[in-house]
């Protein structure tokens, strides 16, 4: 039993049950909708199940590992594995997933697909997250797209053909700077290719092929990420994407660009990441200050919480940048707690949007008095994005400021002044998610609808909302959920850059 | 009782259930849990008078054996990294929570009627209940950290409570405008806390306090450094106590409720940035300049507020703008190291000001029926006048109040603003002539405000303001349809009394708005009404109930007493240690090291006759100005007299004076208008500006590859389109050139 797969049981399961999507009786939209959901959960509760009782969490290494050989002539293993940094994630994609799927009930065209590419993102995302292997992690990232292409192009708002597009050219092209860092580091020194992570950790290169690496690794990150100045994909795509594609992107696609910075920028490449870090550090900054001011001149809304979650990745990159102990904690802990608000902030943005159905803040108006759970709801997470305390997200951003002060790479001025612009990203954050807040629900009823009359939110979107607004105030409330996951692995990681 | 201490770590959480329960209950069960209402209200109090008891416990303990109680549990664990969660029980934590108990029992009393009418009742009572949770969390925490947690917390409670009625648009904007600016002292403060981490190394109070002058001592800290992280930390409490630069969100606070600004606009929240300054005192104190700024914050922001106080029509914001000053006053305080004193005038000036708040609610209440739901009309003291006759209670309540505000005896503000005025005096003499004379500014417009509520006759039927604002009318209650039935019929007869005056085609225009079918029925027989009118038929405020009388009563109480605790009484061995002074003997009192206990009666006589003296004459001027005409003659003659000695150029020039001080009063200050041009609009402009860059820049650099390929693949797809003749074209021609140049 302790042999069993697990790791490949849960990659695979989800794909090959949605697969089988395409062959149940056309009995209308219902069934497909039951079985998603239930794979989903099956899913889930194997994951929590595996990750519950066969992992153990003072362990630094790999565990759960599995090593199987796939293509002979190429050294090409089916290899996966996890440890502390990608258990959060992967229990993130889980949930995030799973709320995601039940919150595309709406979606009546093509449900059949549209159920079956979102299993297939289940797949698509615990894949790079678990895998051991160079290439398995390239070929598990380019998976993912394909789905986010179809979801995107055929799902949403007018302009969607021309956001999945930007989309596809984007991560495609950043793709190609990933394979190249993935072969040269495969095929660097000896005869054979090496793709397993362990042994390229424990590999040193030359500085300059290895900045070279870093470079190219660094920008398909960035793209991911999305680091300025690659990030316009992401508004459009955010914008014109249906909600529950929206959720999946900001809740794990984003996620998966910091986590391969974290995972083979930080790890694979410690001298070239410390060559790196002050200017990971500045564009982090500039990036918080910079998303922030441009977020209150967006008129539509989804774009206006894009360009949000665009500045809180900036925090995420300041955690990594930073090379301390505490501030890798802080950056992990800002994943996920971004990973829950960001979903949760389009899903509501998105259930307002079913009823009013207009994009434009300024259009919009009163709707407190018609909608009063979703505007509870969202003023909750708006506080959760802006950091309020309690929520997840002050914990995390909290801990990013101490793992700036106590890290020992920079000197006091250049921490003082990092800290100091970060922390007016504070100031203008409530700018406009309250801004936002206002135009939408304060106010009395200003916008001509046709119908005046609008429901609440129903039972499903309640529970959606309440199911990702208790992990929010849970970690905020007490941290070590999430943190003591990570902490072994992040002491392991750091110290790669003191003992060397 | 040792034991008792180790669960003072719940002080801030016993109130908490209330607020998850109403919370969770409108979420999941709207219906079920608004059918409740009431049941809730008792809870609420309940759970908040446990807190009393229990903090009125601690401070009888730490009265007899001084004590100082400190408990604490660690939060995160990290290897280099560790936060903590404390308790600290010390004189300051049990004065604050006293203090916010006894208010918050009150207000919610008072809001339990107040609030009786309005859909969002369970609303303000989750909110209240978590507001008084997170700040008794503030006021026991034992580090930074959780300062800074309780205090944004604190602010949270307040953006929601100003948002209260969010349909009205000037809260909608009042509220972003509080947190916003709250949300720029907590950046400062945050700065501040981590400065001081770096430079010490410890959140937690005692050890700050003891490593930091250890450093100091020792000559060991970058002397800028350390002012900077003081200022920034300064700066937390600027925006919370609403002192000069940053009190612009006060007086638009008054947006929310009336029980609100009683309990956290007035009494606790903002007192949070005094307490702060308080607590961190022992850092302050070592740095001269941040001292002396604090000082100097504190004599701005009393003589800024009590000038935008004079001309305020509305009485709520008159009143906010008298909070700002007396908060600039325990700043001065403060700042100048007498904290017993500050502390002292934070308890009198709470309960002084939430009386007089209570009561201008009280009023409200009364006139909304009258005027209307708008916060124009039933706040705005322009309309009121008389209501002493109709609500005597209130009346009486109010008058204590605003003579406690004022300073005279033996009501409690009196002791401690005298106090405050000796020890400015020892200060610097500068400072004492504006704190002086802004005492007699306090007099003068507390009595304003008195005047113009009280005396007098109502002046809602001499305003024929029909002409100017009739459309606006409140016909549609706050909530929408469902709140109709809240519109009473002496409003809208009213409407008709007062409009009587105007064309008769007029009234048909009016009631067009109103879809309602009562007023299509009564548009028809106006005429009647008009004449029923002139009948004894004005409706006249009423005095409210009980249980809003009760409250009011109860802090009538404490402004009478309450000054008490600070008054010096000579006990059988000659010491003259006040309550409050022996309370506070282990805390630091700079000002009065070297000065015996001994009270100098006759030195305290003469002061506190002076300061009398300055108040009385403010009450004096104002009575001249504002004593309506007809009811008092005697007063009136004299003012001619006086008016008429005057010459006439003086006379003009004092117009031109008043007439400045109004304008700067009534636009206040001009400090508004300014931030609204250089911050608002400058954010807006940047915001416009990063999007056109975001747009055309860097998004047209992406879109440019992006049609530069196309257009690459479009001549490559003409180029090679496959036509032979073309291709045997361009070989040829180039076999030309070739040929014609060799």
């Amino acid at each position: 039993m302790n042999y069993f797969p697990w790791l490949t049981l849960v990659v695979v399961l989800p794909i090959f049950a949605g697969s089988l999507i395409f062959f149940l009786p056309h009995r209308g939209n219902k069934v497909i909708r039951w079985y998603t959901i239930c794979i989903c959960l099956i899913e889930l509760l194997l994951t929590t199940y595996a990750f519950g009782y066969r992992f153990q969490l003072d362990d630094p290494l790999m565990q759960l590992t599995e090593d199987y050989k796939w293509i002979n002539f190429f050294d090409f293993y089916w290899r996966l594995g996890i440890d502390g940094i990608s258990i959060g994630p992967i229990l993130l994609t889980g949930f995030i997933t799973t709320l995601a799927t039940l919150a595309t009930r709406p979606v009546t065209r093509d449900s059949r697909l549209f159920h079956f590419l979102m299993l297939a993102m289940y797949s698509g995302q615990i894949g790079p997250f678990s895998s051991r292997d160079l290439l398995l992690f390239f070929i598990m990232w380019e998976l993912e797209l394909i789905p986010v292409y179809l979801l995107l192009s055929m799902w949403g708002g007018k302009k969607r053909l021309y956001s999945a597009t930007k989309f596809i050219l984007y991560t495609a092209g950043s793709s190609v700077f990933l394979l190249i860092g993935v072969l040269g580091i495969g095929l660097y020194g000896s005869n054979e290719p090496t793709l397993n992570f362990e042994t390229s950790a424990n590999q040193s290169y030359p500085v300059a092929l290895e900045i070279i690496f870093y470079i190219g690794f660094l920008i398909a990150f960035a793209v991911k990420s999305p680091i300025i100045p690659l990030h316009t994909w992401l508004p459009d795509t955010h914008g014109e994407a249906h909600y529950s594609t929206c959720m999946l992107l900001a809740g794990i696609l984003l996620k998966m660009g910091a986590y391969g910075l974290v995972r083979i920028n930080m790890e694979l490449l410690p001298h070239a990441h410390s060559i790196f870090s002050p200017w990971l550090m500045i564009v982090g900054t500039i990036q918080i200050i910079y998303a922030a001011s441009t977020s209150p001149g967006q008129r539509n809304l989804k774009k206006r919480i894009a360009y949000s979650s665009v500045s809180h990745m900036g925090f995420i990159i300041i955690g990594i940048g930073s090379i301390s102990d505490t501030g890798l904690n802080g950056a992990i802990l800002q994943i996920i707690s971004h990973g829950f608000i960001g979903a949760a902030l389009f899903f509501l943005a998105g259930t307002s949007y079913d009823r009013i159905r207009l994009v434009y803040l300024d259009e919009m108006g009163g709707m407190a008095i018609a909608i009063p759970k979703i505007f509870t709801t969202f003023s909750i997470l708006s506080m959760a994005s802006l950091a309020l305390p309690g929520m997840s997200g002050f914990v995390a951003e909290l801990i990013i400021f101490f793992g700036i002060l106590t890290s020992q790479k920079y000197l006091l001025m250049t921490k003082i002044l990092i800290t100091f612009v970060m922390a007016i990203g504070m100031i203008l954050t409530p700018i406009y998610s309250l801004s936002m807040l206002r135009q939408m629900f304060y106010g009395y009823k200003l916008f001509n609808a046709p119908n005046s009359y609008f429901f609440d939110s129903g039972p499903r979107e309640l529970f959606v909302s309440i199911s990702i607004l208790l992990p929010v105030i849970g970690i905020g409330v007490y941290p070590d959920f999430v943190s003591s996951l990570s902490v072994d692995k992040v002491e392991a990681i750091i110290s790669n850059y003191f003992y060397r | 009782m040792e034991y008792t201490y180790q669960y003072s770590w719940i002080i801030p959480f016993i109130p908490l259930p209330v607020p998850m329960l109403i919370g969770a209950g409108l979420l999941l069960f709207p219906t079920a849990t608004k059918n409740l209402r009431r049941m809730w209200a008792f809870p609420s109090v309940l759970l908040l008078s446990i807190v009393m008891i229990f903090s009125a416990h601690f401070s009888i303990q730490e009265i007899n054996n001084n004590s100082v109680y400190q408990y604490v549990w660690s939060w995160t664990i990290n290897n280099d990294f560790y936060l903590e969660f404390g308790c600290l029980v010390d004189p300051l934590t049990s004065i604050m929570s006293i203090l916010i108990t006894t208010v918050g029992m009150m207000v919610l009393i008072y809001s339990d009627n107040y609030m009786s009418h309005d859909q969002g009742y369970l609303r303000f009572f989750a909110y209240m209940s978590f507001s008084n949770t997170s700040m008794l969390g503030l006021v026991t925490s034992s580090n930074l950290i959780q300062i800074y947690i309780f205090w944004e917390l604190v602010g949270m409670c307040s953006y929601l409570l100003i948002g209260f009625w969010f349909t009205r648009p000037s809260a909608a904007n009042a509220c972003q405008k509080a947190f916003v600016t709250n949300r720029v002292g907590d950046f400062g403060l945050l700065l501040g806390i981590l400065g001081f981490y770096w430079i010490t190394g410890s959140f937690e109070f005692r050890d700050l306090f003891e490593i930091f002058n250890n450093l100091v001592y020792n000559n060991e800290v970058n002397f800028l450094f350390v002012t900077l992280c003081a200022f920034l930390l300064f700066a937390g409490a600027v925006a919370k106590s609403a002192q000069f630069p940053l009190h612009v969100w006060l007086p638009d606070a008054m947006e929310g409720p009336t029980p609100i600004s009683a309990l956290i606009h007035a009494a606790t929240m903002v007192a949070a940035g005094i307490f702060l300054v308080a607590r961190l005192l022992p850092l302050f104190i070592v740095i001269p300049y941040i001292i002396n700024l604090i000082a100097l914050t504190g004599i701005i922001t009393l003589l800024l507020g009590a000038t935008l106080a004079l001309a305020q029509k509305d009485i709520k914001k008159s009143l906010a703008y008298s909070t700002m000053s007396q908060l600039g006053y325990m700043m001065l305080a403060l700042g100048m190291g007498s904290y017993r004193v500050a502390l002292f005038h934070l308890i009198t000036h709470a309960y002084s000001k939430a009386l007089l708040f209570l009561g201008s609610g009280s009023i409200i209440h009364s006139m909304e029926t009258i005027v209307g739901y708008s916060p124009d009309k039933s706040q705005n003291m322009v309309l009121m006048g008389g209501l002493r006759k109709h609500v005597p209670i209130t009346k009486t309540a109010f008058l204590l109040g605003t003579l406690s505000l004022c300073g005279i005896p033996p009501l409690a503000c009196f002791w401690s603003k005298d106090e405050i005025l000796n020890d400015s005096w020892l200060y610097s003499p500068i400072f004492a002539i504006i704190a002086c004379s802004t005492a007699g500014l306090t007099a003068f417009y507390m009595f304003r405000i008195y005047l113009l509520t009280f005396e007098g006759h109502l002046n809602v039927y001499f305003q024929n303001y029909s002409g100017k604002k009739n459309s606006s009318f409140y016909s549609m209650s706050l909530w929408g349809k469902e709140g109709k039935k809240i519109i009473k019929t002496s409003f809208r007869l009213l409407d008709f009394l007062t409009t009587k005056k105007n064309e008769k085609t007029y009234f048909l225009n009016t009631y067009r708005i109103d879809s309602n079918e009562n007023v299509r029925s009564m548009v028809h027989p106006f005429i009647s009404i008009a004449r029923f009118g002139t009948k004894n038929t004005f409706s006249y405020p009423h005095e409210s109930d009980n249980t809003m009388l009760f409250p009011m009563l109860v802090l009538v109480l404490f402004t009478l007493f309450v000054g008490a605790v600070g008054i010096p009484l000579f006990n059988q061995e000659g010491m003259d240690l006040d309550i409050l002074s022996k309370f506070l003997s282990s805390s630091i009192n700079l000002l009065h090291k070297n000065r015996n206990h001994f009270v100098d009666w006759y030195e305290f006589i003469t002061n506190a006759t002076f300061s009398v003296s300055i108040a009385y004459f403010g009450i004096l001027i104002s009575s001249f100005l504002y004593k309506p005409v007809y009811s008092s003659l005697q007063n009136l003659n004299l003012f001619n007299s006086f008016v008429r000695s005057v010459p006439n150029k003086i006379k003009i020039l004092g117009g031109k004076i008043i007439n400045v001080i109004y304008n700067w009063s009534y636009n206040r200050g001009y400090i508004d208008f300014f931030y609204v041009i250089s911050f608002t609009k400058g954010i807006r402009r940047l915001a416009e500006l990063t999007h056109f860059f975001d747009r055309r820049v860097i998004d047209g650099i992406t879109n440019g590859v992006g049609i530069a390929s196309f257009f690459v693949g479009e001549v490559i797809k003409y180029v090679g389109g496959g036509r032979i003749s073309s291709y045997l074209l361009v070989y040829v021609s180039y076999v030309l050139i070739f040929l014609f140049f060799f």
